[in-house]
């Protein structure tokens, strides 16, 4: 049996609940949204590792049009984000829209019929319009180990963080030292007798200024929610001035700079420990991270800081690049996310019947971040192009949803039945976002990150600019960049 | 490796005085785009986030005010500096012309004064007369400058931020901040000149293109001047920001968006408009 949509929505964390909650709104009703899990939140409910927090405010790190009075924290913990994504979604009425345990397996479009065809784990859908919600953290990346298989103790990512391990008193490996990293290290030094943190690179690290909201100030977002508007608006704006350091700027990057290096002096003081925790790269190149509670565990007795990588499992033990071996009984993998080359590419076949993992050979792109020349009525939220290293992403998923609902009136007011943009303006939306990564951190930073793909040395994840220019550039729909054929008339 | 722009450095001489001012940034179809700083400003001080910034966007040029021969300065002074600069980089075509604070008033004598030339106008936390409020905090000052008073940078400190952008400081933080302020003969001069400003009758004469910026929590150069010169400008559309009157510095990213979006497109708003704050 096949289930015939309108629109079709391919996840529902921040992105695709966005999308549905405003169709809903625009009194568009014939829409569903699949989903693989079985809830709605995204990485916010797949996430669930000790520690798990936002690196955005959370008064910012919401819906504009869904303020929540109620948050705990100024950077509420990972759970509470869940609940308010899970509240969004029951009080805008979008849970009867969502297919749940329903994972997209391929989706292609068919010429003839001109609607995408959706198998899914679930059974087919028929949809006149794709849009994926998929997100850049959705899938856990897990390097090739040699020999993994042969421990002997616990292992997980920590995007399936395995809860039924007792971790209290184990000799515990961390294998990373990015942004889930660092939140987990700090719990796992509290549990672990003995652990080890397997870093690549050391990362940059700047205080967090966190601290929790009183009954008192929760009461007064209540009363006045413009309070909320005004604390919106003050996050969002200090962000914003962050991106001159992104932008390479001396002045700014070296202010980033010398906060981070106080932060380091003031928190750890073996100097040894310290020129292994200083990163060989410049500030902002790979995610700035804020912590407090970092240094303190990997300055913990507990804690041995090995500063290269896990290269294999051999009789037991987990070996280090170094060389150096290690005893362990659960390895934690901190590794990140498939980013660059994200998994849902991978099953989405255009009309040429190419993936579109393969047709981005030399890595994403998409015209206005958000469509692709031989995807007709596709739109991605939070593909290519995207990414912030210094704002909400939750306000780019917002502009981008602002966009799609232009391109929908337009479809709707001229009974357009395919819209495909224009390959010269994707090619020189590409030109654009090229020029303007030259000479950012992510590029003349000197280091390797999930930014850049690797293939083509183009910077494909980041939006290489203001978060406040993608909504001016890219938040309303462009009709002169695509081809749109209408229905015929039918005659009478 | 830092991105260091390139950028050049020029002098032009105006009543026997060096001026100097830096240019940078491509040329493109966005007119140039010249900068004047405010009291005790220099290009690095109040535009050392919005030049390089917008420098990725289009040419800048900017310029610090030399101190003029006599025993006082007049508005005069400045607007004849700011005129040689752009005659001398831009000789041929119209400008976009930005000023904060007393470089506002400046800015907007200058526009009045050569017409078609300044094709668009950004006044930020600038004023049209000086009134008793004013002379009020500017008495103040001047007492304390009479007395070599150590507490003069932090009583200007005071009054350039807003309440809520001291408060995400510690006291020790925003008492450094004002230590790194350098009194002189030519910011004295400033502060009698901002005594005196009376730009009521030029500015009903500005033709230009114009975005007035006003700081909602200014104390200094509250936000009613910014309504009066939206008020006296034609063709002014209104704007404002969140901010004290030290908007370079607690909004610059914001008050970017403003000057960038003009800068692109100066007929996004029409005449009279008051541009909606983005709601982030």
């Amino acid at each position: 049996m096949t289930t015939v949509t309108e629109i079709l929505i391919i996840g529902t964390g921040f992105a695709g609940l966005g999308m549905a909650i405003q169709l809903k709104r625009t009194g568009r009703d014939d829409f569903i949204a699949i989903e693989r899990a079985d809830d709605v939140g995204g990485t916010w409910r797949d996430n669930h590792y000790p520690g798990i927090a936002c690196d955005v405010p959370s008064h910012l790190y919401s819906y504009s049009y869904l303020p929540n009075p109620d948050w705990t924290r100024v950077f509420s913990p990972g759970p509470e984000i869940q609940a308010y994504i899970r509240k969004c979604a029951e009080d805008e009425g979008i849970l009867p829209h969502i297919h749940f345990h329903t994972e997209m397996l391929k989706s292609t479009w068919d010429e003839a019929k001109k609607r995408w065809v959706v198998e899914t784990s679930k059974g087919t859908y028929e949809a006149k319009i794709l849009i994926t919600g998929t997100g850049h953290l959705a899938d856990g990346h897990m390097p090739n180990i040699e020999g993994l298989d042969g421990f002997e103790g616990d292992v997980f990512h920590s995007a399936n963080w395995d809860h039924s391990v007792d971790l209290e008193g184990k000799r515990i490996g961390v294998v990373g030292s990015g942004a889930s990293a660092i939140q987990i290290i700090p719990e796992m030094q509290k549990l672990a007798s003995e652990m080890v943190v397997f870093q690549r690179s050391a990362p940059y690290m700047i205080p967090r200024w966190d601290r929790e909201y009183t009954e008192g100030e929760r009461r007064l977002c209540r009363r006045d929610p413009s309070v909320i508007d005004e604390m919106r608006s003050e996050i969002f704006w200090a962000g914003e001035f962050n991106f001159a350091q992104r932008r390479n700027i001396p002045r700014f990057l070296n202010e980033a700079k010398a906060l981070a290096v106080r932060h380091r002096e003031d928190n750890v003081k073996d100097p040894e420990l310290r020129a292994k925790l200083t990163p060989d790269y410049e500030i902002g190149c790979k995610r700035l991270l804020i912590s407090n509670t970092y240094y303190p565990a990997m300055s913990a007795e507990n804690t041995t800081l090995e500063a290269s990588a896990l290269k294999k499992v051999e009789n037991g033990k987990a070996i280090a690049a170094s060389g150096t071996e290690y005893d362990l009984d659960v390895l934690v993998f901190a590794t990140g996310f498939e980013a660059v080359r994200p998994p849902f590419a991978t099953r989405i076949f255009g009309s040429e019947g190419i993936s579109l993992d393969a047709h981005w050979d030399r890595g994403m792109q998409a015209y206005d971040s958000i469509a692709v020349n031989g995807y007709p009525n596709l739109f991605i939220i939070n593909g290519p192009n995207t990414g912030l290293g210094h704002n909400s992403v939750v306000y780019i998923i917002e502009a981008q949803v602002d966009y799609i609902l232009g391109a929908l009136d337009a479809i709707e007011s001229q009974k357009v039945e395919v819209i495909e943009v224009k390959r010269e303006a994707e090619d020189a939306y590409m030109d654009k976002i090229d020029r303007m990564s030259q000479g950012t951190v992510w590029l003349a930073g000197g280091c390797k990150s999930w930014y850049v793909d690797d293939r083509s040395g183009r910077l494909t994840l980041v939006w290489p600019d203001f978060a406040h220019s993608f909504r001016d550039e890219n938040g309303t729909f462009h009709p002169e960049g695509y081809m749109m054929n209408s229905a015929p008339v039918a005659a009478e | 490796m830092l991105d260091d722009q390139p950028y050049r450095d020029g002098e032009v001489t105006v009543g026997g005085v060096a001026v100097r001012y830096r240019v940078a940034g491509p040329d493109n179809d966005r007119l140039p785009l010249v900068l004047v700083h405010g009291t005790a400003g220099s290009i690095d001080g109040h535009y050392g986030y919005i030049f390089p910034m917008m420098a990725y966007r289009q040419k800048v040029i900017a310029l610090d005010w030399s101190e003029p021969a006599g025993d006082t300065v007049e508005l005069a002074d400045l607007v004849a500096q700011v005129k040689a600069v752009i005659e001398a980089e831009v000789p041929n075509g119209p400008v976009t012309l930005m000023g904060y604070s007393l470089g506002a008033c400046v800015a907007a004598k200058v526009a009045a004064e050569m017409g078609n030339k300044i094709k668009n106008l950004i006044l930020a936390a600038g004023w049209l007369k000086t009134d008793t409020h004013q002379k009020m905090r500017n008495d103040v000052w001047r007492q304390l400058r009479d007395q070599d008073s150590a507490s003069i940078t932090q009583y200007m400190t005071f009054c350039a931020f807003s309440p809520a952008f001291q408060n995400l400081k510690t006291l020790d933080e925003m008492k450094a901040a004002a230590g790194m302020l350098k009194m002189s003969a030519f910011v004295d001069k400033q502060m009698d000149l901002n005594t005196r400003i009376d730009i009521a009758a030029e500015c009903e004469t500005i033709t230009a293109k114009t975005l007035v910026i006003g700081c909602t929590f200014d104390m200094m150069v509250p936000k009613h001047h910014s309504k009066q010169l939206f008020g006296a400008i034609e063709d002014a559309r209104y704007a404002e920001i969140p901010s004290g009157h030290a908007v370079v510095h607690e909004r610059a990213a914001e008050l970017f968006h403003y000057v960038d979006r003009f800068s692109a497109q100066p007929d996004q708003y029409e005449a009279g408009a008051i541009i909606p704050a983005q709601k982030p």
